[in-house]
Order: structure tokens, then C-alpha cells, then sequence
């Protein structure tokens, strides 16, 4: 990697005074770390280290929300019995992340602001539509593990397990954006990765990741995914839901689904079908065919549908409890 | 008349790895642990493009680094890359990042060519880009007939086809390839991590125009090579020049980036098989049509050196009438090199698939179709003991039938192996008069526990412990050995330790007098031997060892028909290997061979792309290994065969794993997944549920 400067922030303002126009911020580094060795994005003038800014790094239950701070880190959130017990989705979305090692230090800020995973865009000597080139090497290509849905040309997913369970329980990210805090549903976090092939998220530089609130509207909440390995292996797709089941019927009820776009992909309609729903294996199928059905699969991503279809419905049933 | 005892305290026996502390505390030196004085971390710089002419290399920019002390190219310009990852260029600085800067400072002209092939079904058609110019990419078939296979067909009363595909598996052992290279005005010293130290030395000692004595190679733990780590490589001997231009030690590992490109690999195969049998289910014809693609190392007539895509078929049946014909073809991808078991795991996996396809359209156990066909009475008695163990009868069940969303499946296979020791292994014996015993055999450890074995061998016919017995290994100073490769290494060191031990029994008494020094009287008998130790030699001697291993293993599975994903839960093996020297590491070795089947059977694959030419996964990242989680209950049954001598096990291992896991997965599904790796994408394409692309809807 290039020569960076290097600064511990110690306020959220001073952490954005040094990250100026040219910096990047650093917590876990285990994407940002790779990104730099393999000189995948413009090499920054400064990292500045953000894991001292206080207050960051706590999970605060509330009556309406929770908070969950951006420095918490992933192990927190998997060995905590209180979200286990009020929010098991997060739970298992964080028990399924990459190695025990690396939950240890990755923290939930950058596992929100990751960057992409397709093999082009990570390869170093393929300059693709997401490294500013021509071509989506993967749309003709290798794309197995890529996109069902998109809004652009490039097919490189979102991985971030826990957006798709944040975006599930309706989750509001707030991010310090020009000295405001500015809050953002996952859908607008990541909806600039939808439209715009260069993009993986909406953040611009300088904006930092403070929290995510969590609504406690939805005491049901689940996560699976399914991995070509049984651990330490990236989603080919994963499904998180959320709702409120009382008289057995379904309140408020959300899918998303992560690994099959570029954003966690979410369908009113199949929400809103399942409004007062009565949970039950027909419904759940039902939802995942109104979810599903406008899938572009590729030459070798097609068993995502089936996949996805099943997932959606065993983390639909798994709400049930 | 040298024999092995029968009545044994150590041999057959569970003895942990004497140098197992060293290894778990992170005492042992591995070869990328090397720290030599003043030494210089090494890189290579490697061909971005998969065909070019490459007319410039100017290293110049790189010296002019901070830190950097030498830069060489691999060859004057102008030359031809063949491949994505072909080397170019190597540095040689003091910290990985100046090694690292150097590489993007050199200034490299090329002439890419505008076409190139990386996928040997578009190579092998007659229009294809040329890897080798002037030469096709397919070598012309030249079929093997053996009775009247047409005729043959004609009269079975089942015939069943298929086509059978496996995947360039890569070279990944967990210490990756390198050395560190010290080259002096007094000769070559290579630390290297290699299966083979003697031809190590001949692979530096030619090119380099040194003689062999001047060439020093020492191994004392490395970290696996599985047919790999024979040659000091290219790498090696860029290592070399750049200490000798540094006038350092270079240390120059491969990354696990540069690993999945130049280290060699498995061949693919595409099996196209048809195999039929008589009514009472005797095989009667055999016929298959297989190509596979050796990278660079294949090419017509041919540039490549041959290409070995062929493999034994129908691997361990024999089949009266049969037709078998190979195509190697070149693509632009680093060459395939032997890899553990070379041909047989892709020869198991295709007919093993085969027979038990057979015996489903003939409505047979697929056991009994093997007890009926296989024709090695020890393989027999393998099934016959593996299907009691793992209760065969009971878990049997027609392909399909079992019930839900989650199948459950079993399947077996078998295997065989030659091995056999070398003629050319030595050992000497240094006995002191305290008693202490030094045994030198310049050999090496590939990890499957040589020390271990010689101790085990000298404290059973010195009537000492193991840990009595200090075992050197892993330089060329010491009494020549083999390499350690074809699964030959066990077989050659113990008949050698053998006669060390008899011959140094025998100076012993005639030294001092005492008719037998064996155990209790060790220590007395080699008190006379004054002051002086007592040296004693060492040879490979015939009568100890045999040839010709067998092995089955059993497979049960559960598939998730829903998802795709294939969950193993239990491998039941049963092998032999002549005489088992020590249990626990042979054990260790099944373990080991199952483990990396495994990963052929479910998730190794090396993918590249049609468009760029690039290896699209080199890392662990997406090229996935079997990790902790995927590691089913292992059940490991070695017979022990005194009567046969010691025969090595390290390939048969891995041999029948994957063709094992295809056929429980096709035994849970009803259907027959018919390519490796079996990702859950391809059990979903085989239950016929993943929808056409769109590029195809329209």
C-alpha cells in the first residue's frame, strides 16, 4: 500500500476535521486494510483512527429503539444476551460472520460501509465498471455469486449480513454527514449503490457512521443464510425478517434479502401481503414469490431463485419461535 | 536374513510425533521461518497478461527504492508469457514493503496478444487461439482398445453413459513454495520448503553451473507439498541471482496470490463414459472419452512437454472389452505438475460415478456391484469390513426415496496405489559411549512424521524408547535419500533403518564383546566402547517393503434439496499399507487424505475468466478448502499386513473420497450431480429447479 499519514480522533468532530476531503476512517480495518493492500481504491492521505471516539462502542436498550453504537464490534453483538433475547436476528446474522478472529475486531460501522466482494472488482488486474473501466466483467462472466436484481449495470452484491437484518427491522443508520447527524434507512444507505455502478453505498467522503436505532416494534426477528461451506464463507444468499406476531397473525411484518443486489432487497408488496397474515407455510410462499418474481438471473446465478425462495420462507417460519 | 520382529513394543503401535512439541509450540523452523544473517525479503513480479510478447524490462526504477538491493529479470527480453501470472521479474529488498513499491516501479513493454484461451473446451476446438504457435491445442486421441468394446455393448444387459467433470484443483499446502537462498563465493545454501532436498540441489546446482557440492539444501520442517515442492522452481533460482547480486540471503516465499498461479495443479477431466455389464452384473465393456487441460504444461506435439491429463481407466475394475481414449489440451494457465495421487482421484471419481449409475439401472447394491467386479481380494475384505462399520445394509436406500426436504444419502469407492521404497535411500548411525543414538538420513519430512518413523524403527530393534533416538533429517550433508512423493517415503526408510540397526547391533558386539546390547544391556555395551563412537551405515535392503495398496471409503451425506447445500456427516475408510509402522500418524495421514478429498468432492475449483485471462480466485477467500465446520466423524480402520512389508499411504487416501461423497449424494437426490465441486448451485441445476438465464429468455 502507499505511505498514509496516520491520526487517533478523539471527537466525532475533530475525526471528520482530520479526515478532510482526502482521509478515510479506520476501525476494525479488515476491509479497508485489503482495499489498500491491493490498491483497489484511491489511496487516502490520511487514516484516522476512529476506535477512541467515546461512546461509540455501546449497545443502549431503549422502550422504543436500541441503540447500537458504530464501534461496536461484531463478537459484542453475538455474545450479547439481551440483543439474543430482544433482537435474534442481529444475533444470528453476527454469528454467522467471516472467522471468530475477525468478529472480534470488525465493528458494525464498517461491517455497514464495506465495499464490494466481486471477484473483478477485488482482482488486481481487472480494471471493472466499478473500478471506473468499461465493462462489467461479471455480467459476461464468472457470476455465480452475483446479483438477481439491480438497478444499473454492474451485478456486484451487497454482503453486509447485518444491513439485511438492520433493513428487516426497519433500522434507522445515522450518519454525521457536514457536521449534522443525519439519519438514513438502510434503503437510503445503500440506494446510491442501486443506481450508480461506481458506487457501494451512499456515504460521501467524510461522512461517518455514528449508530444504528433500532425500533422495537418487532420482538420477532430472524437471520439464515445459506454459504457453499457450513462456516467462514460469504452468503450466496441471505434472508433476514422481522415482525410482531400477536393473535398469531403477522404486524408489521419485513423481508430483506442480502446477496442478490446491490442493496438489501426488500418488496413492499410482499410486506404489505403479509400485513395480518396468519404465519403459515402458504403465506410464506406466497411472499417469496411476490419477492423473487422479478429476478434477471444470469448464466450461472439462477439458483439463487430457488434458494432465496427457501430461505424466505424458513426465516419467515423461523419467526414463529 | 533381515526381518521385521513380530512381537512389538513400538511398532504398530501408537507413537505421538517426536518433534510434535517442537511443532506445537512453534520451536520447529519451517523453512519461511528462516532468519539468516542479513537476510533480504524476495519478490516476483508476474505477467498481468495471459499471452504477450514481452519486448522490455526495465528494473532500473526499482533499485532506485529505498531499501532495495538487487533486481533481476527471469530472462532477457524478448520473450513469450503464456500465461496470467508467467514471472517477469524479481526484487530483493529489506522489508516487504520496498519489495513490494519495486515491483510496481518496474517498467515492463509488452505486445499482449489480442487472442487467448483459458477454457479447454473452447481450446480444444480447431479454430482456437494458439497457446503453443504452429501447434494445435489438443493432442491427437489415441485410443487403447482391448477386446471388441462395440460388440461388447451389444451384448450387456444394462448400459448406462455419463459425462463425468472434475476441476483444476490448485497446489495450496499451508506453508506455501520458497526458499531462503545465501549464494556466496563458497556455494549455494537453500532453505528450502520442498519434498525432495537431493533434487533441490541438482534443480539449483545445473542451471546455476555450480557442482553439488557446492550446493547446500536443508529442510528441517516444511509445510506440506503434495507433489509440488520437488524443484527449487523458478523461484528458486530467481532467489539465487538476486543474493548473489545483493551478495544477502534472500528469502523468497510465494504468496498464497502467486501460489494459485505458477505452482502447478490437478488437471481437469471431462469423462465421457459408457459402461455396461451382463445380466448377473459382470462388467463387459468400458468405454471413455476424456479430455482435461494440463495448462501450458499440455499442447500438441508439443511445446508444453506432454501434459499428463491421461489416468489409469477403468482405474481399479478390469473390463474385457474397453476403448479409452485422452485428450490433453492446452490453455493459457500455469501448467499442472503431479499432485497427491496424480490421475486417481479424477479416475475414481468418473468410474466410481459410473458404477453406480450401473447399479441402479440394474437395480443393484452398489456394493455387491463392486464385491462382484473388483478384482482385489484385500479391497474385498475392505468393503466387507467398512459396510459392517458403517452399517451399510441399514442406511442403503433407494436413490431418491429418502423422505423430506433434507435427503440423506451413502455411497462408497475404492482405491488403489503402487508405492513402493527406493533403492537409493542411506542412513548413518553415530553410537556414543553414553549410549545416546544419532540416526542421519538425508531425507525429509513432507509431514507425515518421518522422524517419528525412524525412531519408532531404531527403539524397537535397539530394544531403546523413541525419544532415546535423535533423528536427523533434512540436509544434504547427511547420508543421500529419495524424495518423498508417490507415497514411497515410509517404504524406503524403514527397510534402511533396519539394516543401520542390524549392522550397528552387529559392530557393537564385535566392539565390546557383548553378544546381544539390546535394551537393558545398551547402555553397559556401549560403555566399552572406550571413547570413540561407533559409526554405523545403512542401506535400502529388498525383503522389508512391498508395493500395491487398497482402500475403501464410505460416505454419508446429508443434501438440503431446498438449498442445495450437501452436509457431510461421516466417512467410514479401511486401507492398508503392508506393515503399519506407527498408528497414530498413519492414522493421521487417512484423516488427512479425507479432508482434502473432501474439498475436491464440495469446494475447490480454480475459476478463470474467459475475458481478462486471470485466475478470478486466487485466495482462500473464494477459493474455498474444507475448513473445521464442514469435517464430518472420521472412521479410520488400517488392516495391518506384516506379511506384506511396510507400503506407504499418503495417496490412497485421498484417492476415493469424492467419487464416495458424489454417489451418497446421488444415492439421497435420486439423481447424479455429474461435475466437482458439488456446490449447492449444481445440486439445485440437477433437481431441475434453477430457472434460465435471461440472456437465454429472450
Amino acid at each position: 500500500m502507499n505511505a498514509f499519514e496516520y491520526a487517533t480522533a478523539l471527537s466525532t468532530d475533530s475525526a471528520r476535521s482530520l479526515v478532510s476531503d482526502q482521509g478515510m476512517y479506520l476501525a476494525g480495518g479488515n476491509d479497508l486494510l485489503g482495499l489498500l493492500k491491493d490498491y483497489l481504491v484511491p489511496s487516502p492521505k490520511i487514516l484516522v483512527n476512529i476506535k477512541s471516539l467515546p461512546g461509540m462502542d455501546a449497545i443502549q436498550p431503549g422502550d422504543k429503539s436500541w441503540t447500537i453504537g458504530a464501534l461496536v464490534t461484531v463478537a459484542q453483538l453475538e455474545h450479547n444476551d439481551a440483543i439474543q433475547k430482544t433482537f435474534p436476528g442481529i444475533h444470528d446474522a453476527a454469528a454467522e460472520i467471516a472467522s471468530l478472529q475477525i468478529r472480534n475486531v470488525a465493528t458494525v460501522g464498517g461491517n455497514l460501509a464495506q465495499h464490494s466482494r466481486c471477484w473483478y472488482f477485488r482482482h488486481r488486474d481487472t480494471v471493472c465498471l466499478k473500478k471506473g473501466g468499461d465493462l462489467c466483467y461479471a455480467r459476461h462472466g464468472e457470476n455465480r455469486y452475483h446479483s438477481l436484481f439491480t438497478g444499473n449495470t454492474c451485478i456486484s452484491p451487497v454482503v453486509s449480513s447485518l444491513a439485511t437484518t438492520f433493513a428487516a427491522l426497519d433500522a434507522t443508520v445515522v450518519v454525521l454527514r457536514n457536521g449534522v447527524e443525519t439519519p438514513m434507512t438502510v434503503a437510503e444507505l445503500y440506494h446510491r449503490a442501486w443506481e450508480n455502478p461506481l458506487a457501494h453505498n451512499s456515504l460521501n467522503p467524510g461522512d461517518l457512521i455514528l449508530r444504528v436505532e433500532i425500533p422495537t416494534t418487532r420482538p420477532r426477528s430472524a437471520y439464515m443464510q445459506v454459504s457453499d461451506k457450513h462456516a467462514f464463507d460469504w452468503a450466496l444468499v441471505s434472508c433476514a425478517a422481522a415482525a410482531d406476531i400477536s393473535g398469531g397473525v403477522l404486524r408489521s411484518p419485513r423481508v430483506a434479502l442480502g446477496s442478490i443486489s446491490p442493496a438489501p432487497y426488500q418488496v413492499q408488496a410482499a410486506n404489505d401481503f403479509l400485513e395480518g397474515k396468519t404465519l403459515d407455510d402458504a403465506a410464506a410462499s406466497a411472499a417469496a414469490g411476490m419477492i423473487l418474481k422479478d429476478a434477471q438471473p444470469l448464466e450461472s446465478n439462477g439458483y439463487k431463485v430457488p434458494m432465496a425462495h427457501a430461505l424466505i420462507r424458513r426465516t419467515l417460519m423461523k419467526l414463529k419461535g | 536374513m533381515p526381518s521385521w520382529p513380530s512381537n512389538t513394543k513400538y511398532i504398530s503401535h501408537d507413537t505421538r510425533r517426536i518433534d510434535g512439541p517442537e511443532k506445537v509450540s512453534g520451536r520447529a523452523r519451517y523453512s519461511s521461518d528462516i532468519q539468516a544473517k542479513g537476510w533480504l525479503y524476495g519478490m516476483i513480479l508476474r505477467s498481468k497478461w495471459p499471452a504477450a510478447k514481452i519486448t522490455g524490462i526495465n528494473v532500473q526504477p526499482a533499485l532506485e527504492i529505498p531499501g532495495i538491493k538487487a533486481a533481476v529479470t527471469v530472462k532477457d527480453t524478448p520473450f513469450t508469457v503464456r500465461f496470467y501470472g508467467q514471472e517477469l521479474a524479481a526484487v530483493a529488498g529489506a522489508t516487504k514493503q520496498a519489495c513490494l513499491d519495486a515491483l510496481r516501479a518496474i517498467v515492463v513493454q509488452a505486445e499482449p496478444a489480442p487472442l487467448f484461451v483459458v477454457n479447454e473446451t473452447a481450446a480444444k476446438k480447431e479454430n482456437s487461439p494458439q497457446v503453443w504457435a504452429g501447434a494445435a491445442n489438443a493432442s491427437t486421441p489415441d485410443p487403447k482398445v482391448k477386446g471388441s468394446p462395440d460388440a461388447a455393448f451389444s451384448q450387456c444387459a444394462a448400459v448406462i453413459e455419463g459425462f463425468y467433470t472434475t476441476p483444476v484443483q490448485i497446489h495450496h499446502p499451508m506453508e506455501t513454495h520458497g526458499n531462503t537462498v545465501s549464494w556466496t563465493d563458497e556455494g549455494l545454501t537453500a532453505w528450502a520448503s520442498t519434498q525432495g532436498i537431493s533434487s533441490v540441489q541438482n534443480s539449483f546446482a545445473r542451471p546455476l553451473g555450480l557442482e553439488h557440492s557446492q550446493v547446500r539444501v536443508i529442510t528441517q520442517y516444511m509445510g506440506g507439498g503434495f507433489g509440488s515442492k520437488f524443484s527449487g522452481g523458478v523461484h528458486g533460482l530467481l532467489a539465487a541471482r538476486l543474493s548473489q547480486a545483493a551478495k544477502a540471503p534472500v528469502r523468497l516465499m510465494l504468496t498464497r496470490f502467486d501460489q494459485a498461479l505458477a505452482v502447478g495443479n490437478r488437471p481437469s477431466t471431462f469423462q465421457r463414459i459408457r459402461l455396461g455389464a451382463l445380466a448377473d452384473g459382470t462388467l463387459h465393456a468400458f468405454d471413455l472419452e476424456d479430455y482435461g487441460t494440463a495448462g501450458i504444461g499440455a499442447g500438441a506435439a508439443t511445446g508444453g512437454g506432454g501434459g499428463g491429463v491421461s489416468f489409469p481407466a477403468p482405474y481399479i475394475y478390469r473390463v474385457a472389452n474397453s476403448r479409452v481414449s485422452f485428450t490433453s489440451v492446452a490453455v493459457n494457465a500455469g501448467s499442472a505438475c503431479a499432485f497427491r495421487a496424480p490421475g486417481c482421484p479424477p479416475a475414481s471419481f468418473g468410474v466410481e460415478s459410473a458404477m453406480d449409475d450401473l447399479a441402479v439401472k440394474m437395480k443393484m447394491d452398489p456394493v455387491e456391484l463392486r464385491l462382484k467386479n473388483d478384482p482385489s481380494e484385500i479391497r474385498q475384505r475392505e468393503y466387507r469390513i467398512g459396510a459392517e462399520k458403517f452399517g451399510w445394509k441399514g442406511k442403503y436406500q433407494t436413490p431418491g426415496s429418502s423422505p423430506g426436504i433434507v435427503k440423506t444419502g451413502v455411497g462408497c469407492a475404492g482405491a488403489n496405489w503402487g508405492g513402493g521404497g527406493s533403492r537409493r535411500t542411506n542412513a548413518q548411525a553415530q553410537i556414543s559411549p553414553d549410549g545416546s543414538v544419532e540416526i542421519r538420513m538425508g531425507v525429509q519430512d513432507l509431514g507425515t512424521g518421518t522422524r517419528t518413523v525412524i525412531a519408532v524403527i531404531a527403539a524397537e530393534l535397539l530394544g531403546l524408547r523413541p525419544d532415546q533416538i535423535t533423528v536427523k533429517i533434512g540436509d544434504t550433508r547427511y547420508p543421500p535419500g529419495p524424495g518423498s512423493g508417490g507415497s514411497t517415503t515410509c517404504a524406503s526408510i524403514s527397510p534402511t533403518v533396519n539394516d543401520l540397526c542390524g549392522n550397528a547391533l552387529q559392530q557393537l558386539q564385535a566392539q565390546t564383546g557383548v553378544a546381544d546390547a539390546r535394551g537393558e544391556n545398551w547402555f553397559a555395551a556401549c560403555k566399552k566402547l572406550g571413547v570413540n563412537p561407533l559409526i554405523a551405515h545403512g542401506n535400502w535392503i529388498p525383503g522389508l517393503s512391498g508395493k500395491g495398496t487398497g482402500g475403501v471409503q464410505f460416505a454419508e451425506v446429508d443434501v438440503d434439496t431446498e438449498t442445495g447445500l450437501v452436509t457431510v456427516k461421516k466417512i467410514t475408510a479401511v486401507h492398508d499399507c503392508g506393515l503399519i509402522i506407527d498408528k497414530l500418524t498413519a492414522e493421521s495421514q487417512i484423516n488427512g487424505g479425507i479432508i482434502m478429498g473432501m474439498g475436491y468432492a464440495l469446494y475447490e475449483e480454480r475459476v478463470m475468466d474467459n475475458l481478462s485471462g486471470v485466475v478470478l480466485n486466487p485466495n482462500f477467500e473464494t477459493y474455498k478448502l474444507s475448513g473445521i465446520a464442514d469435517i464430518p466423524e472420521i472412521d479410520v480402520t488400517l488392516i495391518n499386513m506384516p506379511e506384506r512389508g511396510v507400503i506407504g499411504i499418503g495417496e490412497p487416501a485421498t484417492i476415493p473420497t469424492a467419487a464416495a461423497i458424489g454417489n451418497a449424494v446421488a444415492n439421497a437426490i435420486g439423481a447424479r450431480v455429474c461435475s466437482l465441486p458439488i456446490t449447492p448451485a449444481k445440486v439445485l441445476a440437477t433437481l431441475g429447479k434453477v430457472p434460465a438465464s435471461i440472456a437465454s429468455q429472450t
